[in-house]
């Protein structure tokens, strides 16, 4: 695509370091160029390596990341994605949930900078999740697969080292949350009686995708004794009750993460995603009179003006105004559980199908490949 | 506030004490390094209405310092 030899030589491009791995992490820390953890270091080598499963020219920017409106080129993301421990076939995944954070209506902005704890979940869906063993079983949010953890933190990397989401600075999180580290996750399509997510957003099947939400981490949802779609999706609207998710004060799309065992027992009950999703809308509902008096009148009857400017104590509030807004996800293995996953509320969900330059959905990661 | 700079405007933002550096580095990488910052008291959420006044008490007479200033 391009010379990387080329490319290092402009300046700032690249620079020298003794050839030790306890030497370059403690540069990289000194520059706050990390999460904290080690990082692999990043030799033009590994590099290029990375950039040989990348189709585009490696300094053309992909995104400007907020809140420092970064570049994202290949070569900047390569870097990141080599320091994140990232396998070069994973780059691709990369690049696309990158450029599907930056599209405006995610407002990276916004979920970067905030003080609300979001970060950006990834979703990927497609013959790339199973192609790059992307965990979407048991344990699919937490440790122990390579693709999951680093591609979620290559994206946590760029986010700094690109987007400048360096604490106090561009990430002003009250308190941030351990999903910052890496969040992402495949979809078990094989598992789910509905349309994946990818489909359900508008994608043909056979295309692989990546959807972001700018997403608290999962809350869990235990039910072992409803055995009826009615008494699993009671069980949903009830853990989506609550008075603090900002959701409730924006017009938001929370994810509902159903565990396949659930979905399994929804479906069965005649429900298609999108019943599924007006059940739970109109029963996640909580009477005014359970807000604070001061949300109540600074908020509530503020915001929802015409529902709420005069509406008595017992007048229900929605957590979510629309069914349509409520995204739907089958991920998880075995176990009667499913997760609320609220979200930063200004930000819309975005989904991006993993293409090649001339517009062709790519079949596997390995059509990125530079001939 | 950065584009108004652009224009001529005088422009300013009221940022509370814990937001000030991330309003430096977003003037900053925006193009406009010498926005002036005016510097109220933190929190702004959760405040009584007389607190609010407080805050803009705070502010006012460094929006007319910066007018006085430019007029000058």
């Amino acid at each position: 695509m391009t010379n990387l030899a080329d490319l290092l030589e402009a300046p700032g491009a690249s620079l020298e370091c003794d050839d030790d791995f306890d030497a370059v992490n403690a540069l990289m820390r000194d520059r706050g160029w990390s999460d904290g953890l080690p990082i692999v270091p990043p030799t033009a080598r590994r590099v290029e390596n990375m950039l040989a499963w990348c189709d585009r020219p490696w300094n053309e920017p992909v995104a400007k990341v907020a809140p420092r409106w970064g570049e994202a080129t290949p070569l900047r993301l390569a870097a990141n994605a080599v320091m994140a421990g990232c396998r070069p076939e994973y780059f691709p995944v990369l690049v696309a949930a990158i450029e599907a954070m930056c599209e405006e209506p995610f407002n990276l902005y916004g979920v970067q900078a905030t003080t609300h704890l979001c970060a950006p979940l990834v979703i990927v869906n497609g013959p790339v999740a199973q192609e790059l063993a992307i965990n979407s079983g048991h344990n699919a949010f937490g440790p122990g697969w390579q693709a999951n953890a680093t591609i979620g933190r290559a994206i946590r990397l760029a986010l700094v080292n690109i987007g400048g989401a360096i604490p106090t600075l561009g990430d002003m999180s009250t308190f941030g949350a351990p999903s910052k580290y890496s969040y992402l996750a495949a979809e078990n399509e094989a598992a789910s009686p509905w349309e994946p997510l990818h489909v359900e957003r508008g994608l043909p099947k056979e295309a692989s995708a990546v959807t972001v939400i700018g997403a608290e981490c999962p809350h869990n949802v235990n039910d072992h004794e409803s055995i009826t779609a009615e008494g699993i999706l009671t069980t949903i609207a009830g853990t989506m009750l609550s008075t603090g998710a900002n959701d409730v004060y924006y017009e938001s799309q929370p994810l509902v993460v159903m565990g396949p065992e659930h979905a399994k027992t929804v479906a069965g009950g005649g429900y298609s995603k999108a019943a599924a999703k007006r059940f739970l809308q109109e029963h996640a509902h909580l009477p005014l009179g359970r807000f604070s008096n001061e949300n109540i009148e600074r908020r509530v009857r503020v915001t929802w003006k015409e529902k709420y400017a005069a509406a008595g104590m017992d007048a229900p509030v929605y957590m979510v105004q629309r069914p349509e807004d409520i995204l739907i996800a089958v991920i998880g293995g075995a176990g009667k559980h499913s997760a609320v996953i609220w979200t930063f509320g200004a930000t819309r969900a975005v989904t991006r199908a993993l293409k090649l330059r001339d517009g062709r959905y790519a079949r596997s990661v390995a059509d990125f490949r530079i001939k | 506030m950065c584009e108004l700079r652009k224009r001529g405007l005088v422009t300013a933002v009221i940022v509370s004490e814990p937001f000030l550096k991330l309003g430096k580095t977003q003037a900053r990488v925006l193009g406009v390094p010498d926005l002036p910052l005016l510097l109220i008291p933190h929190p702004l959420g959760g405040l009584s209405l007389e607190q609010v006044e407080g805050r803009a008490a705070h502010a006012i007479p460094q929006v007319l310092e910066l007018i006085r200033g430019l007029s000058k």
